[in-house]
């Protein structure tokens, strides 16, 4: 088995390296910025709070991936990444898909350190302990639709569209909180049914 | 005190079911509260919560019945508000959602304390994020049903009057309104015990 410093070293130079590459020249310099704002602050609370916090070594895999996403979706501005150009006319269809993908991945690839976090730091239950990740994800992705909306109606209205990506879609908060949402909830069944699958092979 | 609050609810809720505004909308967002009702009822022995949580659901449960029977964008009481204060749009659902966050996140952290076992700043921080979470779903369904059902109204169907921040809006009101319940609760412990960790044998805490 891989040695766990070594493969945190691995992510952290990993997420280091792509960042820097994305940060030379990205497609518009303050949306970047924007963008990179809460994806800093993210990582410097876990690298200061590694000491007196440690998410074991699966969930911080999962980290790192939802941020990779992140930072190649802010290089390029959301609405416009190449992969999801490519997306779109594989499927035919009339946006570019990628922040509704990048949400649904915040659900899908975040909710699983939530729960460890619940069930270490607060020691929740059983049935909470599936209930409140989700919930979470949820309440967590509509903080940030609100956000959006407040720095989309403060900031330029031309910055503010690039940030937002509605992309002219009227229920877009809503899709976007709904993707987040079925990405938490696909990883709660998994968890579940992993569990269910592990108990039966200690019988 | 229980049975006068279920009375007055069924009461009100014949009284609205009586001609409202709307049917079918009256039936599609009677059936959550409907559902809420008859859970409490079957735990009320199993689960009881205390006196202050059933009579803060019934507020917001009466607020949300008066809502439906007029379809909430023309409840004269926000219709009289709109006239006096120039607001533009009718306030009453976002003055609802506001009233969700703040009548429900004490429910919610009482049932959190009684069955999660949650301790410290969680037992503050983890109600509103469940309200908020509740509130982005509510949204989510409050859309499908304006695609589904009335799908040439678009944004000026239900709750949006025509206002493409109208979601975001609402779960901010009710973010507002659960931050203000718990702000509430901390003080109130604090002034009360000195401490803003529940105590097993004050009042609004007590369970049996």
């Amino acid at each position: 088995m891989l040695n766990r410093t070594k493969l945190l070293s691995g992510l952290l130079i990993w997420y280091g390296l792509l960042w820097t590459v994305l940060a030379i020249s990205p497609h518009d310099r303050q949306d970047w910025l924007l963008e990179n704002l809460l994806a800093l602050a993210a990582v410097g609370t876990l690298l200061l709070t590694y000491r007196r916090f440690q998410f074991s070594t699966p969930s911080y895999l999962l980290i790192t991936a939802f941020l990779s996403l992140h930072a190649v979706g802010a290089h390029y501005t959301y609405a416009e990444v190449p992969f999801g150009f490519w997306l779109q006319q594989l499927l035919g269809l009339s946006r570019n898909p990628f922040d509704r993908l990048v949400h649904f991945a915040y659900g899908w690839l975040l909710v699983y350190p939530l729960r460890e976090l619940l069930i270490r730091l607060a020691g929740v239950g059983t049935f909470w302990s599936y209930y409140l990740p989700v919930s979470g994800m949820l309440a967590q992705s509509g903080l940030f639709e609100i956000v959006e909306a407040i720095v989309a109606q403060v900031v330029s209205a031309e910055l503010g569209t690039a940030y937002l990506g509605t992309q002219g879609d009227e229920w877009d908060a809503q899709k976007d909180m709904m993707a987040a949402f079925s990405g938490a909830l696909l990883t709660m069944t998994l968890v579940i049914v992993m569990k269910g699958k592990a108990v039966s092979l200690r019988k | 005190m229980l049975i006068g609050l279920l009375l007055w609810y069924v009461g009100l809720s014949l009284w609205t079911a009586y001609e409202p505004a709307d049917r079918q909308f009256w039936l599609l967002s009677s059936i959550l509260p409907g559902a809420l009702v008859l859970i409490l009822v079957g735990t009320h022995r199993s689960m009881p919560l205390s006196q202050a949580s059933y009579l803060l659901i019934t507020l917001f449960l009466t607020l949300h019945t008066i809502g439906v029977h007029y379809t909430y964008a023309q409840v004269p009481a926000g219709a009289w508000f709109e006239q006096a204060l120039p607001l533009g749009r009718n306030h009453y659902d976002r003055v609802v959602h506001f009233c969700f966050g703040f009548m429900l996140t004490y429910p919610i952290e009482e049932l959190f304390r009684l069955t999660a076992s949650l301790r410290g700043w969680l037992l503050y921080y983890l109600p509103v994020m469940t309200v908020l979470g509740l509130s982005g779903l509510w949204e989510i369904i409050e859309s499908w049903v304006a695609r589904v059902v009335h799908p040439e109204l678009g944004m000026t169907y239900l709750g949006s009057q025509g206002d493409v921040w109208d979601a975001q809006k609402d779960m901010a009101a009710a973010l507002y309104g659960s931050l203000f319940c718990m702000l509430l609760l901390l003080l109130w412990r604090k002034r009360r015990t000195g401490t803003s960790r529940p105590q097993p044998d004050s009042l609004a805490d007590s369970t049996s």
